[in-house]
């Protein structure tokens, strides 16, 4: 084998680490994008029996975004086994005690339910905030890019440039200011 | 004492003065008020400033609209602007200091933009984008809300002429996290 053979198998081969950003994402939207670096469905040599999939760090999990009243609206369901065990905790309520386990279960839930999931959940790693591992940081070589913008705070945003935007509407005669 | 009965007298007088005798000028004068409180002494004085308006300068129009009965249609509508809840510099101009959106009579939109904007200024304000427009108990910070307040929220646009919503179990069985998770 050629050296740069030798190189393309490598590359073809290798586990790429990604990491991805959370911050203003809906977490149901973004499953569907992690899934697919997970499970290396984004690569040409896919095939389930094929164990070709990627590393995803998924960073700032504390600042993802749900869609309107979502926080309050749903609700995750579990099961103790024993009678009367049954818990429905809110989206808000699992997020105030645990930052990760929204995206994580939402990842989770994207994927098709054989064997393979667990091994396959195994390679997602979430971060409540950058604090990241250096371990982990260092073998990052690619970044998945956002499906959302974040949205800018108006406060954040310079006074100047509030100032001096283009106005659509203006006051009528005689309007007092507050 | 005497001076705030006589300047509230005065104010009184010059605000219907105002709006009955016009000056004549070729461009539109636009006056605005500014109400300024001050202490002289043992005396408040409040005054209603005449200050002009900073908007017009920077104001965007497009006039070149009409609509099949020769109408003019409102200035968003003729604009056609594609404006969502994150963008706060123009949702910003809608609303008074405290966040309150301006009343039909203000704004001088057509009913359907009223209700739009008016939506999109709510959505803004629930997502914490427009923090620094909110009255003045506020804590100014998104993240120090109450409960589910305190963390991020998005919305959709398509969402605000929906004329029925769907209901209480529906959205639970939209979830779909009730018995898989
Ligand atoms: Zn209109």
């Amino acid at each position: 084998m050629s050296a740069a053979k030798r190189v393309q198998q490598w590359a073809t081969f290798a586990r790429t680490w990604h990491i991805f950003d959370c911050k203003w994402q809906d977490p149901y939207e973004s499953a569907n994008l992690i899934k697919k670096y997970l499970m290396g469905l984004h690569k040409p040599i896919y095939h389930p029996m094929n164990d070709c999939g990627d590393v995803v760090v998924c960073v700032n999990s504390r600042d993802i975004a749900l869609r309107g009243d979502d926080w309050k609206q749903r609700a995750y369901f579990h099961h103790t086994g024993y009678p009367g065990g049954a818990t429905w905790t809110l989206a808000w309520e699992l997020h105030s005690k645990d930052p990760t386990m929204i995206i994580k279960k939402a990842v989770y839930r994207s994927m098709k339910g054989n064997l393979q999931r667990r091994h396959t959940m195994e390679r997602l790693l979430i971060y409540p905030g950058m604090n990241v591992p250096e371990d982990v940081m260092q073998n990052v070589t690619n970044q998945i890019r956002q499906i959302r913008y974040v949205p800018v705070r108006l406060d954040h945003i310079p006074e100047e440039e509030v100032k001096s935007f283009p106005k659509v509407m203006d006051y009528p005669e005689n309007y007092v200011l507050k | 004492m005497t001076s705030l009965f006589r300047t509230g007298f005065l104010l009184a007088k010059n605000s219907i003065i105002a709006s009955s005798v016009r000056s004549l000028s070729i461009t539109k004068p636009l006056n605005l008020k500014e109400i300024r409180e001050q202490q002289k002494g043992q005396s408040i004085v409040i005054e209603g400033v005449i200050v002009p308006s900073p908007r017009t300068e920077l104001l965007v129009r497009n006039d070149s609209v009409t609509s099949e009965d020769g109408k003019q249609p409102c200035y968003m509508c003729s604009l056609g602007l594609d404006v969502k809840h994150t963008d706060v510099l123009i949702l910003s101009q809608f609303v008074r200091s405290d966040g309150c959106m301006l009343p039909r009579r203000i704004t001088g939109l057509c009913s359907r933009q009223q209700k739009k904007i008016g939506k999109m200024v709510t959505m803004a304000q629930k997502a914490g984008l427009m923090i620094n427009l909110t009255p003045g108990n506020c804590k100014k910070d998104p993240k120090k809300r109450f409960g589910y307040k305190k963390f991020n929220t998005y919305f959709d646009e398509s969402t605000i002429f929906v004329k029925r919503l769907p209901k209480q179990e529906d959205r639970f069985r939209r979830s779909g996290s009730m018995y898989f998770n």
